[in-house]
């Protein structure tokens, strides 16, 4: 392979949304059967490339930097010391407090009070929220989302979010936009994603338009960002606490549920089990243990009875409704 | 739909730099930018102190970092500029054919390499490329810059930074081949 085959690869890679890119690509894809297999070892070598391996190089030189701030952070406070003399002589006990105060005013960042407006999508609900920035943002069922009430004037337009949500964000290069869910970070100018944070499982941001940056977020440290294209998502799992990035086909089957649909693709089925849960308001108790059974199912607005029967038949398991509980038992992958 | 509003204080990081998030930031930003900055000074311990004095212009001013890494690269060049200006020497007019130097093959850090770690051995080798094509390749891959704005930050043509990536990638590529039984 040449340099000019790599110059239209990486065109691809980067920009794969791109017609006229792909349709390059096919070109040179046509022209000799070897270069598929040399797109497949280039596109390995552009997914492993994405992060650089951990080093604490910057460890020593950031120390020095630290030690300066820090002095300067102190000199600030010594302006007090004229008042703690003269109120020595009162009682130490006001001293201690009135050094606590000054001492807290004189730190740079003095913390705002801000208004936090929380939305919550009820079970068997998805929620379509306007932000005061004109972003649009659906809420899944038993999802919940809050952001600022002066969203539209911050410097940084930040949105916390628990569960699933799709993004459509209001470009504006000058006001970035965060999300904060559970392990990660994401942050964007102006694009369209979809987050999946649910607890105990693997996040997932996929990406539909723009360009998003993804880090791992644990107490407010972030780790280096990797950058997402369309159709590639940052995949987070939280036990070995690793962030990767994988190409996909088609990054809108991430939205279908914004249409009322639910689309499985080899998912565990104790999390389809809590899809079905969150979608339809209901409770699904099990006794079986369903731990290595995967599901690719394709359902579109459906009742949860027809999607029951797709249970029965696809893996054997029996079910019985009772209101708004339902038991499950049995199963071939039991 | 519950709309509740509930009244709260702001974390600091969201609006100003806090402790942690400064570090943090150093952090991330350090691999390439230390690199562009001894590329533009040509010289690992002026480039540390330009890093430093930066930093130090970030926290003492409260500098809002709407776009940070730009930001950081920016002041980066800026100060190497003056720091040019006072050692009256003219840095940027490099020439083309600089890169041109081989890597050193006789260096191969997958021979005493124990740990199979791909990415691991993948960067040992990125880091084996000449100086501003590994540059190139960390401010593309790693920071996410744009063709463009590498071009701007280096003072080379977009075209330049496309030959850049492409031979940096081929590189790697022929590496990896001819020791491919490290990679299975």
């Amino acid at each position: 392979m040449n340099q000019e085959n790599w110059k239209i690869i990486l065109a691809y890679l980067s920009d794969q949304e791109n017609e006229e890119k792909r349709k390059l690509l096919n070109e040179w894809l046509a022209t000799d059967p070897l270069h598929q297999q040399q797109l497949e070892q280039a596109t390995w070598l552009w997914k492993q490339t994405a992060t650089i391996p951990a080093n604490d190089e910057w460890k020593d030189s950031f120390q020095v930097i630290q030690k300066t701030v820090q002095n300067q952070g102190r000199k600030k406070t010594v302006k007090i010391w004229p008042m703690v003399a003269i109120a020595s002589a009162v009682a130490a006990a006001i001293i201690g407090g009135l050094f606590i105060f000054l001492y807290k005013n004189a730190i740079p960042a003095q913390p705002a009070l801000i208004t936090w407006i929380s939305k919550t999508a009820k079970p068997g609900k998805v929620l379509n929220i306007h932000l005061p920035d004109s972003s649009e943002i659906w809420l899944n069922s038993g999802s919940s989302i809050s952001y600022p009430e002066n969203l539209k004037h911050a410097a940084l337009r930040t949105v916390k979010l628990t569960g699933e949500a799709f993004f459509k964000v209001k470009r504006d290069p000058a006001h970035p936009f965060v999300v904060k869910s559970l392990n990660l970070q994401t942050r964007v100018l102006g694009t369209s994603f979809n987050i999946r944070a649910w607890q105990g499982h693997d996040a997932e941001v996929t990406v539909l338009t723009g360009k998003v940056a993804v880090s791992q977020d644990s107490a407010g440290r972030q780790s280096a960002a990797i950058h997402l294209l369309p159709n590639q998502k940052a995949v987070y799992q939280p036990n070995s606490a690793t962030l990767s990035l994988e190409n996909i086909d088609e990054a809108t089957l991430a939205t279908s549920w914004t249409t009322g649909k639910m689309e499985f693709d080899q998912l565990p089925l104790k999390e389809v089990f809590e899809t079905i849960e969150r979608k339809y308001a209901v409770q699904l108790i099990t006794t079986g243990n369903y731990r290595n059974c995967r599901l690719t199912a394709h359902f579109k607005n459906v009742s949860l009875t027809e999607v029951l029967k797709t249970l029965k038949l696809t893996l054997g398991i029996h079910y019985t409704i009772n209101n708004n509980i339902i038991y499950i038992k049995g199963g071939t992958c039991n | 739909m519950g709309d509740k509003i509930t009244a709260g204080l702001t974390s600091d990081a969201d609006h100003h730099l806090d402790e942690k998030a400064f570090e943090d930031l150093y952090r991330r930003v350090y691999p390439t930018l230390k690199k562009y900055a001894v590329y533009l000074v040509k010289n690992p311990e002026e480039a540390q102190l330009i890093l430093n004095d930066v930093f130090i212009t970030v926290w003492k001013n409260k500098v809002q970092l709407v776009n940070e890494k730009a930001y950081l690269f920016r002041a980066v060049k800026n100060a190497a500029i003056n720091y040019h200006k006072l050692s009256k020497r003219n840095f940027l007019r490099f020439d083309e054919e600089q890169d041109l130097e081989i890597p050193d093959k006789n260096v191969d850090p997958a021979l005493n390499y124990q740990n199979k770690d791909q990415n691991r051995l993948l960067y040992t080798l990125i880091d084996q490329l000449p100086e501003r094509r590994r540059l190139v390749f960390y401010l593309y891959r790693i920071d996410g810059f744009s063709y463009k704005e590498i071009a701007a930050l280096l003072d080379i043509s977009v075209r330049t930074v496309e030959d850049h990536l492409a031979k940096g990638f081929l590189f790697l590529q022929e590496r990896v081949i001819r020791r491919s039984e490290e990679f299975r």
